[in-house]
């Protein structure tokens, strides 16, 4: 009876009710929201990262990773390669030779990492086949092509067909330089990348790494980063730890270990989605209070007799709280409602951000940003909600058991 | 048997700024099956003394026995319980829960006693023929008159059989045929069912329905009056 009262009495002042209930619908629309375009935009960088510069896995050698000499390869790269390659939800793997060096052309030179890759593989590992913005990917023809990134072309004024020079040491340690013919110009969307990476075919560079007096080692054979893809992201921690036991004196990272800052994002989004919801929380809980505190106002003569015929504080407490939690379960399924629809919507046609943020790309963001949201987050927003409309209701209910049935129903 | 015994009763409203004696000394016992008018001028004390033998109110000086128990050693809350178990109430206005029916007003009380619902259903509908509103039963109290509201109210007060009844000048906003009605409806139940009444009010005629008439003047008992049945 105290909740069909209750629920009766949410609907006597019907526009009152109507909008506190959007106020609150309202407000887990925007927490929905907020947070589905905070995690779009943060599963923006790491999938960029991912794709077109870490990949999942890599795996070096360990000194490779402290010194970055190019004595540091991969022993036995081959063997190595057709390992991983059968471990199970492995889906692709580019093996790579890496140098660092600096490319230079008739107008300016810049150090740079170049990286020796087998077109194919490294296609399907990496999203830089379709980077290329100019000119074609890397391919089995032609002598000595290499890929630059639009930024640094401009920095090099140079363009598709220019020719550069690269520099760097071999083996060996002496000074190699070779010139390289610009194929193709890529553009992924993270400019601090693009300026210190360049992309030759590995067979290339590794002819040029391998002093002609060293029979030591094939062409084939020298490799110093293998980069993997793996079928299910949530499989990676697995997999890594799989490939760690199997080569003992190789480092195997995943992307999180390479890019630290990628795992730190992650994890914030989980803080975004508190913030947003604690802020909306705030405030409703006023909008609430106040709504909540009219309706007892407005009402004492009625509390004081249901006082004096014999309804306890404990229910007259109980009444006041089950309406607001009543106001905030019927906004609750609309703001669910509208906030799903907004994350659907937008996760599958993107907003373009453009407009508003030339800069993100360079931080290595799309400037089209699809909503996201861990479906956890619908129950968070509920039961945030809800708790909000029994704690605001607090205080009003108090204010109606301190009543006094006499004086209650005297007042006017 | 005794049903209310008030002794000295004393009650000063404003004690700190104009003091407001509104009764000075009230001795009175009220038996079971009584049907009694509480009557005075304006001012007199009459719905003070009402508010106190319902234990709404608490006496400055005094004691107040009710149904043999000392209603002012009682907390809010026990009085709370207390009221809900023993005492049913009629107030000029107000009465009335505006979101509910007829029927869930008269069951209310029962509800809050935890009465089993074919308990309260009987009753209720019972209660609502006797008053002569079967066809309202599902209406909202919006929807009645003033008359067939108080009717409801004495219905829901005698719904769970308490020790009496207490109305604060229940016909004051009720035209003479519905003051009428009320009173014979009143003055049947005390009959047939046995109810004490105990009623204030400035009406003549409701006056000469009383058996019992104790007129309060300056808060104090002025005449006490037993009537023959009429
Ligand atoms: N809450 C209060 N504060 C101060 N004075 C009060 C209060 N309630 C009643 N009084 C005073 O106490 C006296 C008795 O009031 P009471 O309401 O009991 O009279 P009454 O006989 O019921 O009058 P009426 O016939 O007008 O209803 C009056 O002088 C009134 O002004
Ligand atoms: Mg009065």
């Amino acid at each position: 009876m105290i909740l069909i009262m209750a629920w009766r009495n949410i609907w006597r002042s019907m526009t009152r009710s109507l909008v506190v209930m959007g106020a609150i619908a309202v407000g887990i629309w925007a927490a929905l929201s907020l947070t589905g375009f905070a995690t779009g935009m943060v599963k923006s960088y790491v999938n960029n990262a991912v794709q077109n510069i870490v990949s999942h896995i890599q795996v070096h050698q360990p000194e490779f990773l402290d010194e970055n000499e190019v004595k540091y390869n991969i022993p036995d790269a081959e063997a190595v390669e057709q390992a991983i390659r059968a471990e199970p939800g492995v889906k692709a793997v580019s093996v790579r030779s890496v140098v660092n060096g600096m490319i230079s052309s008739s107008k300016g030179a810049r150090g740079v990492s170049i990286k020796g890759v087998i077109p194919e593989e490294e296609a399907r590992v990496n999203a830089l086949d379709e980077n290329i913005v100019e000119g074609d990917y890397l391919s089995g023809e032609g002598r000595n092509p290499i890929l630059v990134s639009s930024e640094l072309a401009k920095k090099l004024n140079v363009k598709v067909r220019s020719k550069v020079v690269l520099n760097f040491q071999d083996r060996g340690g002496s000074i190699t330089a070779a010139a390289f013919r610009i194929v193709g110009i890529f553009d992924t969307d993270n400019n601090p990348f693009d300026l210190s990476h360049v992309f030759v075919r590995r067979n290339d560079l590794n002819s040029l790494l391998i002093p002609a007096a060293d029979s030591s080692l094939a062409v084939e054979g020298l490799a110093h980063e293998i980069a993997l893809m793996v079928d299910d992201i949530r499989q990676v921690n697995l997999i890594a730890a799989s490939l760690s036991s199997k080569f003992p004196n190789l480092k195997v990272q995943t992307y999180r270990e390479i890019s630290p800052d990628l795992e730190l994002y992650e994890g914030q989004i989980k803080n975004i989605s508190l913030i947003y919801l604690t802020v909306i929380m705030l405030a409703l809980v006023f909008g609430i209070i106040n709504t909540m505190l009219m309706a007892v106002l407005e009402r004492i003569k009625e509390l004081g007799m249901l006082m004096a015929i014999g309804m306890n504080k404990l229910r007259v407490f109980l009444m006041i709280v089950l309406e607001s939690a009543l106001l905030g379960l019927v906004a609750m399924p609309v703001g669910l409602l509208l906030g799903y629809i907004t994350i659907e919507y937008v996760g599958a046609n993107g907003i373009d951000m453009s407009m508003y943020a030339k800069g993100l790309e360079s931080f290595g963001m799309s400037s089209i940003i699809y909503f996201e949201l861990d479906p956890i987050v619908y129950l968070q927003v509920a039961v945030g909600v809800f708790l909000t409309a029994i704690l605001a209701s607090i205080y009003p209910a108090l204010k109606a058991i301190r009543l006094k049935p006499v004086e209650a129903l005297r007042t006017i | 048997m005794k049903v209310i015994t008030t002794k000295g009763v004393v009650k000063i409203y404003n004690p700190d700024k104009i003091p407001v004696k509104a009764l000075n000394g009230v001795d009175l016992e009220i038996s079971e099956g009584e049907f009694t008018a509480i009557v005075g001028p304006s001012g007199s004390g009459k719905t003070t003394l009402l508010n106190i033998i319902g234990g709404l109110d608490r006496p400055d000086e005094g004691d107040v026995e009710v149904g043999g128990h000392d209603i002012d050693a009682m907390s809010d809350n026990k009085l709370i319980d207390f009221r809900k178990e023993h005492i049913g109430f009629v107030f000029q206005a107000y009465n009335l829960i505006p979101v509910l029916t007829a029927r869930e007003n008269v069951e209310f009380v029962m509800l809050l006693q935890n009465r089993p619902k074919e308990e309260r259903h009987g009753r209720a509908e019972e209660l609502l023929r006797a008053v002569g509103l079967e066809d309202k039963m599902d209406k909202r109290p919006s929807e009645l008159s003033g008359g067939q509201q108080q009717r409801v109210a004495v219905a829901r007060a005698l719904a769970p059989k308490p020790d009496f009844i207490l109305a604060d000048e229940p016909t004051a906003n009720l035209d003479s045929k519905s003051t009428a009605n009320l009173l014979d409806l009143m003055a049947q139940l005390n009959k047939e069912e046995k109810v004490t009444f105990i009623f204030s009010t400035h009406d003549q005629r409701v006056i000469d329905r009383a058996r019992r008439v104790v007129t309060l003047v300056d808060g104090k008992v002025a005449t006490d009056e037993v009537r023959e049945s009429e």
